[in-house]
């Protein structure tokens, strides 16, 4: 059986590589990529923020869930090259462990997520949704999320996760 | 599951599109990408050449002109379904979105593409048959015009050309005296109908004048219900003619049988959203008195 | 039957108390943090230097032998390293694990036969996914296709060319026995009435959002593997996948990444990670072989039972329940890695939280050119819960009745526990009428059933469903042996659980786990009920996770045992601990060690609690001051231990194969109660209310608890409702992508679940906890056919199959309404 430590190949070599300039979490970031690298992958291998997850890479599980000039979008259905120039934001950018972001805590507060896969995918769609709408009803958040499947929760707490996110960054406004 | 290799080609402006798609014929059109991108990952489609026109911005825009309303081809699925002008002059657009997709889908997703992408149970199809709409295809000899009714013909097919490129979508706007309902029913709500119905009618003197009852989701594309129209139009606006009607939906469509959906299952569909698509338009009129 | 005087005395050195410090509290997790800022390290975020990727190329046929491979193409791609087919990888990798008596023979990649659509043909690596699947495109395969078996009544009648494992028997049944449990003939002849039903329940899967996946490297310097993978098990056998690989045990060391969900399905992942450290001995460089949907939805190895059963139940007029008989089918598809483990579970507590008298179960586990079984959330016992439950519904309804009384009528009493059930396993304790009162309370039922009549009589179909189901904890591998016919050498009878404890010169205290995180929350239980035994603060407890190298035996979390397990094991070991604190506190402060004790991270004088040293201060005389410290030669320096916690109390299966023994005895219970309406014209249906009690012991963490019934009892909507791996008669699966593979979302999910509780303690476990990690989803299918039943009954329909699709409920509302004319 044939093999090779290594080969130089990275790619279709017939295919032009594209230059892109993506502001990532406030960093703009220049890359050469290859026009089919998936917006997830470059997000998770090119730039190690692999807090953004992949779950079926056909839109359908939201784990991939980022914003994209403030508004949300399935990673792994966007090529890198069509965020050229825009302002992407992932989980990483929501928060950090002794400064989380209200959303971060409630979730945090009611249990809302046990293995953490879809987590991050979730808080992007939720904080999309309170900025659209800050008095979201359990109904609107019920729907906004409709889009985001986990397997572990039963979504309850999840709801009731951002329904207290929500009292909460209406309060501090 | 990545996709296959392409070329890409980063359009400015619609002269731009229209060069690449006359150079490559193989070339497809990227826009939102939601439908596209999909079945790139799953390599359904391994096009060699995508034509970026996302940043084709003037081919994005919602506007009132001549009576008519104009939708860019690249405006967001997000954009139509918050706009109030959808809201007021196509209700059947703005209903038809309650059931579309999801937020992050509808984001990136366009009218445009969708439409061009013509799957057999998707929502705006049906939405733009019922409303009269038109489409705008442009291609390096000009412009021209081709009615929804003749724009889907078949299976992901459309008669817009290769060379072609949809620029907008353009529905009479709504009249008085017409009232309108969507009605779906899905596996889970955001996916693709199992079946739904788009119904626009209209009603003078107690009777109804006009009608358009579209299916999705019961046969390679959205389906014009005509025997169900022919019995309702000029018939008294009650409930056994809308009962006659349903029956006529039922038994006009041919549909296919899938483990989501037996044939008869979708009849069944057919038959009890075009009763509720009808009663709820027929409220409707007698409330735009 | 066995005698009650063999029901081994209780270990339970911690007994149940009034009041905690820490457990029962609805704790805050310690998960959570890393997880919530997207730090957590799941098996697709390993990346190693040189790391390279690796994809397969998946068999489009589902039944076939593999004639000729080309893979010239695919190797001169520019960025593959290698393409490797089945028979090259034989030459090194061996068969993959397997349970089944007598072995199915399974390669991570096919070799002469694919047996199931998805099976892996070939596999690349490449510098990229990309790259590697490029390269998949490029391999060419000459298949000679064979019949197609997917119909499991047609499977046992296999002949020829359709019989998937010739080497094993001349069709494709795998497993053909009957068991007979207690006097089923003479029970049955005392019967009034025989309550008959077919049920069909479908094929689904855990499918968790997280793939399985493996990162591997051989270092060819040592000899030896490591793997980074979402797998459990590798502290209990782990080996296993070191002997497929050719190497001795201690020449792999599986270390635990963050799972992303597993619900069973990750409960040993020996295929994802054998593949992955074939190809990375192959390359010389680490490997990362991560699923993708697809290639987890048509090959994981981890579908879920897939049975039809043919039940009777033998009943009294008055409504006691004496006999059950079941003859079941069950498709495991194309391999048979647990063996029939599945109905071994079952047989726990077939009979429900009913005094039924007998049990005669007949099998034929088959195979079918499809995805092979492995655990789904109740693994088996969740469909005879559905079958018991149905057929009590059954009987109800012929007898004319209440759903209510006559599960209370035939309940297991509270002063009859411990309780044999015929086939030998235990039921530790419980109370059933208290579960079922709690949960007529908490939804309101009486209120309901008042509704009901007056939205009944508005035309609408309104249905309360009632179903009281038992959920097994803690398995012992005791269960698996009643299948084999001959010994096999695999008739284990240790299921241990294990952890690792010590206390750092400063006072902190370190916990190692021997098994990984799935999403359950064994950081939380470890901290709390530790903070709980050494009066500590959970902010000074550590908690990690071993590899197979640094571990101990650890079956891990699976039919809800490893709260339990886990519990056993760590009191076990702050036990040792503590002994040896006091020891060292009462030689410093002058005192007796019976007049000491914990208390505020100390220890101090009973009675006197200003008298004390902190647990920090012993901590350092311990590790650096050993001379200060009695000659006794057992009072080593340090403050360390780890501590084996077996089952707390299992036995043998009768010699005689009369019985199965106890294998599965911690019981938790539970009664759920949901409210439906079916829209009859579109067979849509929609959730007005759902209330669930479960009795799962004393809880360490009620809040997470509540975490595990509500996402169960989703998972178990999923599976009424929504969800079939449908393979048609090609046995292609027609929903491999989540499209068509429907997974409920918040609008499936009934918005306000009411969770309550009843405990009854175990007096076998540490504090008396039982697992609850399962439960929701082993009550919710019958509590849920129990109410669209109910829904329909002014139609007379009756529901025996799943998935209760729109498409389906409309039928039966179609057939029943034509035939009324």
């Amino acid at each position: 059986m044939k093999k090779r430590m290594s080969n130089a190949g990275e790619g279709s070599e017939t295919v032009k590589k594209e230059q892109v300039s993506i502001t990532v979490n406030g960093k703009e970031c220049n890359h050469e990529v290859e026009p089919r690298l998936l917006l997830s992958d470059f997000l998770r291998d090119h730039l190690r923020l692999t807090g953004t997850h992949v779950g079926c890479e056909h839109g359908v599980c939201g784990a991939c869930t980022v914003l994209i000039d403030g508004k949300s979008a399935r990673s792994c259905l966007t090529f890198a090259v069509m965020a050229d120039g825009t302002d992407i934001k992932t989980i990483e950018s929501l928060g950090t462990p002794d400064n989380m972001h209200p959303l971060q805590s409630a979730f945090w507060e009611k249990h809302g997520l046990q293995c953490g896969f879809c987590t991050p995918g979730m808080l992007m769609t939720a904080f999309e949704l309170l900025e659209e709408k800050p008095d979201a009803s359990s109904d609107d958040i019920r729907e906004a999320l409709s889009g985001n499947l986990c397997r572990c929760t039963g979504y309850q707490t999840i709801v009731e996760a951002v329904e207290l996110a929500a009292k909460n960054m209406r309060s501090e406004a | 599951m990545k996709p296959a290799s392409f070329n890409y080609i980063r359009a400015k402006t619609v002269d731009e599109v229209l060069a690449a798609l006359n150079e490559h014929s193989d070339a497809k059109i990227l826009a939102g990408g939601q439908s596209l991108i999909a079945m790139m990952n799953l390599r359904l489609v391994k096009p060699e050449y995508l034509v970026d026109i996302n940043h084709i911005s003037d081919l994005d825009y919602i506007r009132l002109e001549d009576n008519e309303l104009a939708i860019g081809a690249l405006t967001r699925h997000s954009t139509a379904a918050s706009s109030d002008l959808v809201r007021e002059n196509c209700p059947l657009m703005a209903a038809a979105y309650g059931y579309i997709a999801h937020k992050a889908v509808r984001n990136r997703g366009t009218v445009g593409g969708n439409v061009c992408h013509a799957d057999p149970a998707s929502e705006n199809p049906a939405v733009a048959i019922a409303s009269e709409a038109k489409m705008i295809l442009r291609n390096s000899n000009g412009e021209r015009k081709v009615a929804a009714d003749d724009f889907f013909i078949g299976l992901y097919e459309t008669s817009a050309n290769q060379n072609e490129l949809l620029t907008e979508i353009r529905i009479p706007k709504a009249k008085l005296g017409q009232g309108f309902s969507f009605q779906e029913v899905s596996a889970r709500k955001g996916d693709f109908a199992i079946v739904c119905v788009a119904a626009s009618i209209k009603i003078e003197n107690e009777t109804c004048s006009e009608a358009r009852i579209v299916a999705s989701g019961v046969g390679e594309k959205a389906t014009r219900l005509t025997t169900a129209e022919e019995v309702i139009k000029n018939s008294p606006a009650n409930s056994e003619s809308i009962n006659l009607a349903a029956n006529e939906a039922r038994t006009f469509i041919d549909p296919p049988s899938d483990f989501h959906a037996d044939s008869e299952y979708r009849k069944d569909l057919a038959f009890t959203l075009t009763k509720r698509a009808l009663e709820e338009a027929y409220e409707q009129c007698r409330g735009r008195k | 039957m066995p005698l009650k005087a063999h029901i081994p005395e209780s270990r339970q050195t911690e007994k149940p108390r009034d009041s905690y410090k820490w457990i029962g509290k609805d704790m805050k997790r310690v998960e959570d943090p890393r997880l919530l800022v997207g730090r957590g390290i799941y098996a697709d975020d390993v990346n190693l230097p040189g790391m390279c990727h690796s994809a397969i190329l998946r068999s489009p046929h589902a039944h076939a032998r593999i004639i000729k491979i080309n893979k010239s193409k695919a190797e001169s791609l520019p960025g593959v390293l290698c393409v490797m087919t089945g028979a090259e990888a034989e030459k090194e990798t061996g068969p993959l694990p397997s349970w089944a008596n007598p072995p199915v023979h399974q390669y991570c990649i096919a070799k002469d036969k694919v047996l199931h659509v998805g099976e892996a043909v070939a596999a690349v690596v490449a510098e990229t996914r990309y790259i590697a699947e490029d390269a998949c495109d490029l391999i060419e395969v000459e298949y000679e296709t064979l019949p197609v078996v997917v119909d499991l009544e047609e499977a046992r009648n296999s002949t020829g060319d359709a019989v998937l494992h010739p080497y094993r028997g001349e069709n494709n049944v795998a497993i053909s026995r009957t068991l007979t449990f207690g006097p089923v003939e003479d029970d049955f002849a005392k019967a009034d009435r025989i309550i008959e039903r077919r049920f069909r329940w479908p094929r689904s899967g855990g499918t968790p959002i997280e793939t399985h996946g493996a990162v591997a490297t051989f270092d060819s310097g040592t000899g030896k593997f490591t793997i980074q993978a979402n797998t459990s098990m590798y502290n209990f056998c782990g080996w296993m996948i070191a002997q497929s690989l050719g190497v001795p045990g201690h020449k792999l060391n599986i270390i635990p990444t963050l799972a992303g969900g597993s619900f069973g399905a990750k409960l040993f992942s020996h295929k994802q990670c054998v593949l992955a450290a074939t190809l990375a001995r192959a390359v010389g460089r680490p490997v990362k072989f991560m699923e993708d949907r697809i290639d987890n939805t048509t090959g994981s190895d981890s579908h879920a039972s897939d049975r039809v059963y043919y039940a009777s139940l033998a009943v009294k007029n008055d409504g006691t329940l004496l006999s059950l008989k079941t003859r079941i089918i069950d498709d495991f598809g194309a391999y048979l890695q647990f063996g029939v483990g599945t109905h071994g579970n079952a047989l726990s507590q077939v009979v429900g939280p009913y005094t039924i008298n007998s049990v005669q179960v007949d099998l034929e586990a088959v195979f079918t050119n499809k995805c092979q079984q492995g655990a789904y959330r109740g693994f088996g016992s969740e469909v005879a819960n559905f079958v018991i439950e149905r057929l009590v519904d059954a009987t109800a309804q012929e007898l004319d009745l209440d759903v209510v009384e006559i599960r209370r009528k035939n309940f297991i009493q509270p002063d009859q526990f411990p309780y044999l059930i015929p086939t030998g396993n235990m039921y530790d304790s419980g109370n059933y009428p208290a579960v079922l009162d709690e949960a007529l309370k908490l939804s309101s039922y009486d209120s309901w059933r008042e509704k009901q009549v007056e939205l009944r009589k508005e035309g609408r179909y309104v249905g309360i469903g009632v179903a009281s189901c038992q959920e097994r904890s803690v398995w012992s591998t005791t269960e698996f042996w009643m299948w084999n016919l001959e010994p096999n050498g695999g008739e284990w009878t240790s299921s241990p659980d294990s952890v690792s404890l010590k206390i750092d010169p400063t006072g902190k205290a370190y916990i190692t786990l021997n098994s990984p995180f799935w999403g359950n929350s064994p950081e939380t239980v470890a901290v709390q009920v530790l903070a709980e035994q050494l009066t500590i603060d959970p902010s000074d407890i550590e908690v990690t996770y071993s590899d197979s190298d640094h571990g101990f035996n650890s079956a891990g979390p699976s039919g809800s045992r490893f709260t339990v397990m886990m519990t056993g094991a760590l009191v076990g070991a702050a036990h040792t601990l503590k002994e040896k604190l006091l020891r060292i506190a009462g030689h410093l402060m002058e005192a007796d060690v019976a007049d000491l004790e914990f208390r505020d991270g100390a220890v101090s004088l009973k009675g006197a609690p200003e008298k004390r040293l902190t647990i920090a201060e012993l901590a350092n005389t311990a590790h650096y001051f050993r001379l200060d410290l009695p000659k006794d030669i057992d009072l080593t320096s340090g403050l360390d231990t780890s501590h084996v916690y077996d089952h707390p109390v299992t036995t043998l299966p009768a010699e005689d194969n009369s019985h199965m023994g106890i294998f599965y005895p911690i019981m938790g219970h539970m009664c759920h109660i949901p409210v439906v309406e079916v829209d009859i014209e579109t067979g849509e249906v929609s959730f007005l209310d759902y209330a669930a009690v479960h009795d799962c012991g004393t809880m360490i963490n009620p809040m997470t608890l509540k975490g595990h019934v509500r996402g169960g009892v989703v998972n178990g909507i999923g599976s009424t409702l929504l969800e079939h791996y449908h393979y048609d008669e090609n046995g292609q699966l027609q929903n491999a992508l989540f499209t068509d593979y429907l997974l409920p979302s918040t609008l499936e999910s009934p918005p306000n679940m009411k969770v309550g509780h009843v405990v009854t303690p175990s007096p076998f476990t540490e504090y008396g906890i039982k697992g609850g990690g399962e439960g929701g989803r082993m009550g919710t299918p019958p509590a849920l056919t129990s109410a669209i039943e109910d829904a329909l009954k002014p139609l007379g329909i009756t529901i025996d199959e799943l998935p209760l699709s729109p498409n389906r409920l409309r039928k039966l509302i179609r057939d029943a309404q034509s035939s009324d004319g």
